[in-house]
């Protein structure tokens, strides 16, 4: 479970998030919406330990990653998938698969690749193992940087905006990949702007105005007109996405 | 024969001078690249209170004639703190600590030149960091590095003809020796040049082949 406890960043003076409180569960899709410059992308980085807390408490399977020992137990844990990919651009893919596993969690290396190549053919991409990043397209980099985070077997996967950077066509692509995982009980972390699929695949949505995070619900209810759609900021954020 | 004839013996001479050069200029291009590679490493993690003494002595040493230096380091050195040392020893210490110098700046901008977001990935996905600095920074930061080192080093070579300056029977030496012998100004320095020349483009051509083949194996066209 990655629990979040009054969370508190600030960079300089500006607090980016105000006592933010989340709990994730295994099996669950939570996905996290709110306007550009809400705290989403601050908040997945750090549950991921990229950004030390100002404040609060933040522990994945009761290890806080405020700790050192205990950063390490939770990025064990949890696996990102990144907006800009974040792919080694001197690796193949099936490289950019391995490294990990084979560093990090010391398995062997033919049973790293063996891994990693039927996570390849999974999202179609198996004749694609000896490509450098350079030689992928976007859509084709994203899937690769979901088999990298998948081959870690984590318990969590963080996505921040991992659709965002590619077009309409390699967004179904990815977007396809994800439903899959959901629905294979993958719990996930999800930041996006895609309403109608965070609505297909979660099952709760939770909300940041200002680094504050105002609501939080099971996908019904927020979507329902007695529920999130009560909330007049939370009406005028959706029905601007519906727009663009 | 007169006294000031050139003789077979010379080309042995000449040979024992390209040793010495040859010998110091790997000397201290090895332990130039090493202290570079260093302090560029020292430079990327911050380590309190390293930085600025890095950037103040390294800008000296890029900035100030390679000849003072040498003179600094072999009559300056030995006066103040009153020790004794040979012009090799000399002439090793300063070479190594210029190119350092210029090995630090161009390692420096290889690990700058590197996409901070991969090195997040790198720590989210558990790597610590000397396994960032071997496998994801060193690699690219190399690829990057090698064309201006080459650069950098076929320019040093020329630089190690200053030693001879202090004493030390290095190519240029040599000729000086020649030239006094035989008073033929021209031919004897048309003959060292021509060897600085070899040596020059030799180095250029390997380093070449090591660009060309470490392009290869990382084939982004990043850089
Ligand atoms: N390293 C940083 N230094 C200073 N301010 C930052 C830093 N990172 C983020 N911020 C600020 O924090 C706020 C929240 O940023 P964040 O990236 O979390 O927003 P977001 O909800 O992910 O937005 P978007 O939808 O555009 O990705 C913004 O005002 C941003 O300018
Ligand atoms: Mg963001």
């Amino acid at each position: 479970m990655i629990v979040a406890e009054n969370v508190e960043k600030r960079f300089g003076e500006t607090l980016v998030l105000k006592r933010v409180n989340l709990r994730v569960e295994p099996g669950e899709v939570v996905t996290i919406l709110g306007a550009s410059g809400s705290g989403k992308s601050t908040l997945i980085r750090c549950i991921n330990g990229l950004e030390t807390l100002s404040g609060g408490k933040i522990t994945v399977d009761g290890h806080d990653v405020s700790t050192k020992a205990g950063l390490v137990a939770a990025r064990r844990a949890s696996a990102t998938v990144f907006q800009l990919f974040n792919l080694y651009p001197h690796m193949t893919a099936l490289r950019n698969i391995t490294l990990a596993p084979i560093e990090v969690l010391k398995l062997p290396k033919a049973e790293a690749e063996a891994r990693a190549r039927a996570l390849l053919d999974k999202v179609g991409l198996a004749a694609h193992a000896d490509a450098y990043p350079q030689q992928l397209s976007g859509g084709q980099r994203q899937r690769v940087g979901i088999c990298r985070a998948l081959a870690m077997q984590p318990r969590y996967l963080l996505l921040d905006e991992v659709t965002s950077a590619l077009d309409p066509e390699m967004t179904g692509d990815v977007l396809r990949i994800l439903a899959e995982l959901a629905a294979d009980g993958t719990t996930m972390v999800f930041v996006t702007h895609e309403i109608e699929f965070a609505r297909h695949i979660s099952s709760r949505i939770v909300f940041l105005e200002q680094g504050e995070l105002i609501v939080d619900l099971p996908t019904a209810q927020f979507f329902a007109e007695d529920g999130g759609l009560a909330v007049p900021r939370i009406r005028q954020f959706l029905s601007k996405m519906k727009k663009d | 024969m007169r006294y000031a004839d050139f003789t077979p013996y010379d080309i042995i001479l000449l040979l024992q001078g390209l040793g010495v050069t040859l010998a110091l200029f790997i000397g201290t291009t090895l332990i130039g690249l090493a202290i570079g590679l260093l302090l560029a490493v020292v430079h990327h993690y911050r380590i309190p209170g390293c930085r600025p003494v890095i950037v103040v002595v390294t800008e000296a040493l890029k900035n100030s004639p390679v000849l003072v230096q040498l003179f600094l380091v072999f009559f300056g050195i030995p006066a103040f703190l009153h020790i004794r040392m040979t012009p090799v020893e000399a002439a090793t210490l300063t070479i190594s600590l210029n190119t350092a110098a210029f090995a630090f700046v161009i390692f420096r901008s290889g690990i700058e030149s590197i996409d901070r977001d991969q090195i997040e990935a790198a720590k989210v996905f558990g790597l610590n960091r000397s396994q960032i600095l071997r496998l994801v920074i060193a690699p690219q930061a190399t690829a990057f590095a090698v064309g201006p080192l080459v650069g950098i080093l076929v320019n040093q070579l020329q630089v190690t003809s200053l030693i001879s300056v202090i004493g030390v029977f290095d190519l240029t030496k040599i000729g000086n020796i020649l030239n006094l012998r035989t008073l033929q100004p021209f031919i004897v320095w048309a003959v060292i040049g021509l060897i600085y020349y070899i040596a020059a483009k030799t180095l250029a051509h390997v380093g070449g082949r090591i660009e060309a083949a470490l392009r290869k194996s990382v084939k982004w066209g990043g850089i």
